[in-house]
């Protein structure tokens, strides 16, 4: 097969982040320094040459940026300053937007404007969608009850099409990225016992995130797994008991201890990584691309929101607890339904995928290497 | 004569050291200057838009001033040939070149840019008035570039004054044993020259001695030398090694580097010249107690030249010309963790290793690892023990060592790559079942036989690498190496008994006094500035000031040597024709114009 080379490609990477790639003279500090560089995957060494080639095509089937955790120990240590670190993370926006299809995530990635614009749109559209909803059939002075202005049940109804539509674009994202990766690869034959086989990585990864914690630093691992299981909580108190949460003053009080704890743990580490990324204390934070503080603004303004429609529906204001439930679902959908398939988020599946994708595509590879005797590989110098 | 003046910048560092807004000013009242423009950091040139320029304004002439204008050439040529002018009439107005961005002068740079305005080479331009010279030389420097260049100019009948810091002359050189890439022994090639240096009428050597101040202008200079109290008469002591013998101070080794002791009487190594025991004051007993305890040297000495109480003593020197001769020191390895330098026993240095292979050396030349003594008076501690110390099965070499790496030192130290095949050669040759692994990044073998070398090294089973590596740790008491072998594509982790670190080089400590006495520039770096790097790679700004060896920029043996031997030359002249240069920081910028000028005429 023909290798195309794209001679624009750093420049491409730099909309996306990327920073002094070609200051790369590859002296393969950085990969000894990885802790994640263990073969067949160095990394990030191995994407920097890609890039200084031009090798699009073998870059978006590449796995390693999605093994990297940006542990930022490469960028500190690279003789040049050439920043692979920020690389890896650049290569995983514009791989986000390659997996994407409807090259929506392109257009937000490569201009801030669009995303906002695009975020306020849906932003809009929601609001004025559930004040005409509410105004229809209920009393913006009531916030549950028969009157209510936006029942429970029908947000949950509304909640649960939102979610399927979420899926499906994320499925075909991910079905790209198998594509991509392992699919249209024809020296690699995966047979199906291996994706059988390590299944259980998936959920494992998405719960644990264990490969962060192989950092030599465990705060960021810590704080992102603080973030994630929050946010897990909080969706999962949403979506299955949305009921208990709007039983008027007779709350379980689980829900309510998991709830608050969820709530902590998102201002806590939302709030934590504005202020790195403002005084940029972690070696992850010194770079910040427009993406990452739209979806961090997006966070609190839907972490806040949420918290201050439930203290003031508590304190029986139920007219400002319905303003602000509609600020907040203002600003649910387009975080989900933007950032999600299209944005940074979509890595909570990528990430998990690309552990799974890299430990069946490595098996298959050693079994390749066990059919094909004969031929030994180079003995380790 | 219509002319263009652009002013821009190449370099995105230190940006406008110059003044470059002062100098547009200055630009702009040049005869025959029409357009003077400030293009900024790293402009873009459109060279049909600067054609359109020139062609509107009808130059004749470019000027580029900048840092480093070179960088911008090419688009002003062009520009100028689609103009339809002359090519040719492109000039540079180089600060970098000629001193002006290392903090000197605005004027400095205004004088270049005046230069180039009216097309004339500022080296022309520019020269200093010459002035009568004295006969008389001191040299700072008693390493290899030194010692060349004391016998240069000593063997022409002149004076010459070799001022050296430590014990003996000799320098690093005299610590190796072998020399790249011909692997001749050093020792052969320097002891005969320190021998000659030694005895020469016409050299007066002054070790352990510093320069201590100097006063004077070009042609005249006055320098103040502190000789060190060494305590031992150098024309009485026979070498003996009594005073050693019974010294019961014992401390780590400069000239072995740390890997063995000495007493605080010694000898740097026996064939120190001049052939004369040191005390050591900072070890010493009887010195530090003030004369209350010890002093067995002094009673045991059969020659009686041991003077315990001598005091330090100044000797002012009047001279002609001042060569510096102060070369390198290593970068301290301690500073790159990652290296676990200092932190597990086997990781050595360059320098220590040369001396664990010298013949001369104190395992006398076996190659070995450190062993751990266990003793009740100093506890833990891990040495060369002939006896008990196994020769490592493997070896790993590591290559840029603080050097080529913007979080340490940017350059390239030049003479690593060299000296590390050569102690790979060394390994395989004394150890051949040792396995040799050499990580790199570029193999710089840019001498005479230097490629030949490097190839031979391969060809004689030393693995070599390529890919820096990152890490050097302790797995289960074995120690590790991990790095990527880039043109294998794959990583490597490789058990290794012994780790060599080939640590660049840097400028020796004290060179920046020195600059500050003599009021002369040093490069981002600490290097010594030269005058010109093309033109006089020997001369400095101040006049009578030349620079030999590594002290100016990392340099390998032939061609300090060869440094050297041109200073001689330099300085030859200027005491042959009994006039010399006076510093061209002296000249004023009405000077520079008005000869310039006149050179135009011609």
């Amino acid at each position: 097969m023909a290798i195309r080379a794209n001679p624009k490609l750093i420049e491409e990477l730099e909309i996306y982040g990327a920073q002094d790639v070609s200051k790369c003279y590859h002296c393969g500090n950085c990969s000894a320094t990885c802790p994640f560089s263990k073969d067949p995957y160095i990394l990030p060494r191995r994407s920097m040459r890609s890039l200084q080639m031009g090798l699009e095509r073998k870059l978006e089937s590449d796995l390693e940026p999605w093994l990297c955790y940006y542990c930022g120990e490469c960028s500190e240590e690279c003789p040049r300053g050439a920043e692979p670190g920020e690389t890896m993370m650049s290569l995983r926006r514009w791989l986000t937007s390659r997996y994407d299809f409807t090259g929506i995530s392109r257009l937000f990635y490569r201009s801030w404007r669009i995303e906002l614009a695009a975020i306020l749109f849906v932003a809009m559209l929601t609001g004025l969608g559930f004040f005409l909803f509410g105004m229809s059939q209920g009393n913006i002075h009531h916030y549950d009850g028969a009157k209510a202005f936006l029942p429970g049940e029908k947000i949950h109804f509304f909640d649960w099409g939102l979610a399927v539509v979420l899926l499906v674009l994320l499925a075909t994202n991910c079905a790209r990225m198998w594509w991509f990766t392992i699919g249209r690869d024809k020296n690699t034959r995966v047979p199906i016992t291996a994706y059988i086989k390590s299944a259980y990585l998936l959920p494992l990864h998405f719960i644990t995130q264990m490969r962060y914690a192989k950092c030599e630093r465990k705060r960021p691992w810590v704080v992102h797994l603080i973030l994630m299981l929050s946010y897990v909580t909080m969706l999962v108190l949403i979506m299955f008991f949305v009921k208990r949460m709007a039983a008027g003053p007779a709350i379980d009080w689980r829900v309510h201890a998991f709830g608050l704890a969820a709530t902590v743990g998102l201002l806590g580490t939302t709030i934590f990584a504005v202020r790195g990324r403002i005084k940029k204390t972690e070696n992850h934070y010194k770079h910040s691309h427009e993406t990452d503080w739209m979806f961090l603004i997006l966070l609190i303004v839907v972490a806040g929101t949420g918290i201050l429609q439930f203290i003031l529906h508590r304190s029986g204001l139920d007219l400002a607890a319905n303003i602000t439930y509609v600020v907040h679902l203002m600003s649910v959908v387009p975080m989900l339904g933007l950032e999600v398939p299209f944005s940074k988020w979509s890595h909570l599946a990528y990430r998990p995928l690309a552990m799974y994708f890299a430990e069946i595509k490595a098996e298959a590879a050693r079994a390749e290497a066990r059919a094909s005797q004969g031929v030994r590989a180079p003995q380790a110098a | 004569m219509r002319i263009g003046v652009y002013l821009c910048q190449a370099g995105t560092g230190d940006v406008d050291t110059v003044g470059l807004h002062s100098i547009a000013g200055y630009a702009a009242n040049l005869p025959g200057v029409e357009v003077v423009r400030e293009l900024g950091v790293l402009p873009k040139i459109v060279p049909d838009e600067l054609a359109a320029e020139i062609r509107a304004e009808r130059l004749d002439r470019l000027v580029i001033a900048a840092d480093t204008p070179g960088f911008f050439k090419p688009a002003f040529t062009r520009a100028m040939a689609l103009a339809g002018g002359d090519p040719k009439e492109v000039w540079l107005a180089s600060f970098n070149a000629f001193g002006a961005s290392n903090g000197i002068s605005t004027a400095r740079a205004k004088s270049v840019l005046a230069c180039a305005t009216l097309g004339v080479p500022f080296a022309l331009a520019a020269v200093p008035d010459s002035t009568a010279v004295h006969p008389g030389t001191v040299i700072v420097g008693g390493g290899i570039s030194g010692i060349q260049a004391a016998l240069e100019i000593a063997d022409a009948g002149k004076q010459v004054f070799l001022v050296e810091r430590t014990g003996t002359i000799g320098g690093h050189m005299a610590m190796f044993d072998k020399t790249f890439p011909t692997l001749d022994c050093a020792a052969c090639i320097l002891t005969p020259k320190m021998v000659s240096v030694g005895q020469h009428e016409m050299i007066d050597l002054m070790t352990y001695s510093e320069v201590a101040e100097i006063s004077g202008s070009p042609g005249d200079y006055f320098v103040k030398v502190r000789k060190k109290a060494r305590r031992v008469d150098v024309d009485a002591c026979v070498a003996c090694n009594i005073c050693a013998d019974v010294c019961p101070q014992r401390v780590s080794s400069e000239f072995d580097n740390g890997i063995a002791e000495r007493k605080a009487a010694y000898i740097p190594f026996p064939q120190a010249v001049p052939n004369a025991y040191l005390i050591d004051a900072e070890s010493c007993t009887y010195v530090q107690s003030d004369g209350a305890k010890c002093g067995v040297c002094a009673k045991k000495c059969p020659k009686e030249c041991i003077d315990l109480d001598q005091a330090d003593e100044i000797v002012e020197l009047e001279v002609g010309n001042i060569i510096l001769a102060t070369g390198y020191d290593v970068y301290d390895a301690t500073k790159i963790e990652r290296y676990s330098y200092g932190v597990l026993p086997n990781v050595l240095t360059a320098l220590e290793f040369e001396r664990l292979t010298n013949a001369s050396g104190p395992t006398g030349g076996k190659i070995i690892t450190r062993t751990k003594r266990v003793s009740k008076k100093r506890g833990e501690e891990w040495v060369f023990d002939v006896e008990a110390g196994e020769p490592p099965k493997s070896v790993a070499i590591i290559h840029c060592v603080g050097s080529r790496d913007t979080n340490h030192n940017a350059y390239c130290s030049r003479v690593c790559c060299m000296y590390s095949l050569k102690f790979a050669h060394l390994v395989t040759e004394k150890l051949p079942d040792a396995r040799c692994y050499e990580f790199y990044i570029d193999m710089r073998a840019f001498g005479k036989g230097y490629e030949e070398f490097a190839n031979r090294i391969k060809a004689e089973g030393t693995f070599v690498i390529r890919g820096r590596t990152a890490k050097v740790f302790a797995q289960d008491e074995q120690m590790m190496i991990r790095g990527e072998d880039i043109i294998s594509d794959r990583m490597v982790d490789i058990p290794v008994d012994m780790v060599l670190l080939s640590v660049g080089l840097i400028p020796a400590h004290g060179s920046a006094d020195l600059a500050t006495m003599l009021g002369l520039a040093t490069d981002d770096d600490g290097w010594f500035s030269e005058l010109d790097y093309n033109a006089s790679p020997t001369e400095t700004e101040r006049g009578g000031v030349f620079v030999a060896g590594a002290c100016q920029a990392p340099k390998d043996i032939p061609d300090t040597v060869a440094q050297a031997s041109a200073v001689a030359a330099g300085v030859l002249k200027s005491i042959a024709t009994g006039r010399g240069l006076n510093s061209r920081a002296d000249l004023a910028l009405s000077d520079i114009e008005r000869r310039a000028t006149s050179l135009v005429r011609i």
